[in-house]
């Protein structure tokens, strides 16, 4: 298990340095703004500010009601997309 | 650690896929919590609902979707199917055709026929000094063109309007031939537009005569308008048309501006052609003498009846026949005495060849 965590950490670690995480997160925002994601989203943030009150409303909060509804509303097509690219950089830097 | 044992090619697939979904998920967090940090900042600065309106207006404005009308809630086509009465014809016209049926209608807009309208005015009164106030007024609207002195005998150069859907397509010219045959009103702003000699005075005659070509086209019966150097006709068939139209007495070509482009006949020749002054009644066979002499003349000769200006008849002198392109330098200094002989020369008479140009020619 260790390994896996090792591993995985080295994994994390190449992508960072080559900046292909950068790229992926610019890549996944711009996918998520064309395709309404973030538009639907604050949509819901409004009624849960206007549920909480505009005044007490925290990050934890917001934190908490957003992220799962977020992970859920991403469309499959953008999915598909980015797992295919991690994948494809998995298989290239394999051997680490 | 060791470097080998962080090697990716022992794991197996669902592995890799495990790996990839996790990565995958961190990154849609990220998203998520970027949106939070947003959404919070845009909240405690308060900017956050400002893009929104009361409930009243955003009602007022909101998108409409029915057929037959836009989004914002208006009528497209109100006024397509509506009918207007013309005032002038009394005909029920389209409101949108409306506009430029009364262009056409009034005879007042800049694609309208105007002179279709001016023809019809002036064959009613032909030769009317009052006409003159009439179409001055008509042209007084008329911002394109301006009203030259001569009414009829205009010199109407390419005043093509290619806005106008009366333009008709030139096709090329043809030798002796007026080839728009499509045109066949004289007062149309089209390019070749011919004059109709039967309808017009001797004085009026002769003063087209002096400025246009005149010929008279086989096809149309009509005059040529373009200028007295017009590539298509010969000055034989100028010279017949004068004749034909004025008299054998009348000289109405004028001298001042034609140069004689002809090559110099020899001086031998110059008592031949004073004796030619007088322009007997065989004004008739001359043209077509000097057409079958063209047809039938090598190079140099053919040269010259093309260039050559049947000018007038009972001539005055004008300046010596400077010569076209073909004389050149040498003979044309000869050619100032005989320049004037050189005029009344009919085409008749065999042409010597030019002395110094030809010659390297043949």
């Amino acid at each position: 298990m260790s390994k896996d965590s090792q591993m995985r950490a080295a994994i994390n670690q190449k992508l960072i340095e080559m900046g292909e995480r950068d790229r992926l997160k610019e890549l996944l925002r711009a996918k998520l703004v064309e395709c309404g994601w973030k538009d639907q989203l604050k949509a819901h943030c409004k009624d849960v500010i206007r549920e909480k009150g505009l005044e007490h409303i925290t990050v934890e909060d917001l934190v908490a009601e957003i992220t799962p509804k977020g992970r859920a509303l991403v469309p499959d097509s953008v999915k598909k997309e980015l797992l295919q690219r991690i994948k494809t950089f998995l298989a290239q830097h394999s051997t680490l | 650690m060791k470097m080998e044992d962080m090697s990716l090619s022992g794991l197996d697939n669902t592995k890799l896929e495990a790996l990839a979904q996790d990565i995958y998920s961190d990154l849609v967090e990220d998203a998520c919590l970027g949106l939070c940090f947003e959404v919070h900042r845009a909240v405690k600065q308060g900017y956050f609902f400002l893009d929104d309106t009361d409930q009243e207006s955003m009602k007022d404005f909101e998108i409409v979707d029915q057929p037959g009308v836009d989004i914002f809630g208006q009528v497209y086509n109100q006024w397509k199917n509506k009918e207007c009465v013309c005032p002038n014809c009394n005909r029920s016209i389209a409101a949108s055709r409306f506009a430029p049926h009364l262009e056409k209608c009034l005879g007042m807009g800049r694609n309208s026929s105007r002179i279709a309208n001016r023809r019809i005015a002036s064959s009613n009164n032909m030769n009317n000094k009052s006409e003159s106030d009439q179409e001055d007024n008509d042209d007084v609207n008329d911002n394109d063109w301006s009203y030259g002195s001569e009414k009829k005998a205009k010199k109407r150069k390419s005043d093509k309007n290619p806005n106008s859907p009366r333009r008709s397509k030139s096709v090329k010219h043809k030798n002796g031939e007026l080839s728009n045959s499509v045109n066949a009103d004289p007062y149309k702003y089209n390019y070749n537009t011919g004059i109709n000699y039967e309808t017009l005075g001797p004085d009026e005659l002769r003063s087209l005569l002096t400025t246009q070509c005149g010929v008279i086209s086989e096809h149309t019966k009509k005059m040529c308008t373009r200028s007295q150097r017009c590539p298509q006709h010969t000055d034989e068939q100028r010279r017949a048309v004068r004749v034909f139209l004025l008299g054998p007495s009348e000289s109405s070509l004028p001298d001042a501006d034609t140069m004689v482009e002809s090559d110099c006949y020899d001086a031998s020749d110059g008592q031949v052609l004073m004796s030619r002054l007088q322009w007997d009644g065989s004004s008739d066979i001359s043209p077509s003498d000097s057409a079958s002499s063209k047809a039938s003349t090598n190079n140099s000769d053919s040269k010259k009846p093309k260039k050559k200006k049947t000018t007038s008849l009972g001539l005055n002198s004008t300046g010596g026949g400077g010569g076209g392109s073909g004389s050149g330098g040498g003979s044309s200094s000869q050619s100032s005495l005989v320049g004037l002989s050189n005029r009344k020369k009919k085409p008749k008479l065999p042409v010597p060849p030019a002395p110094s140009i030809y010659d390297n020619l043949n």
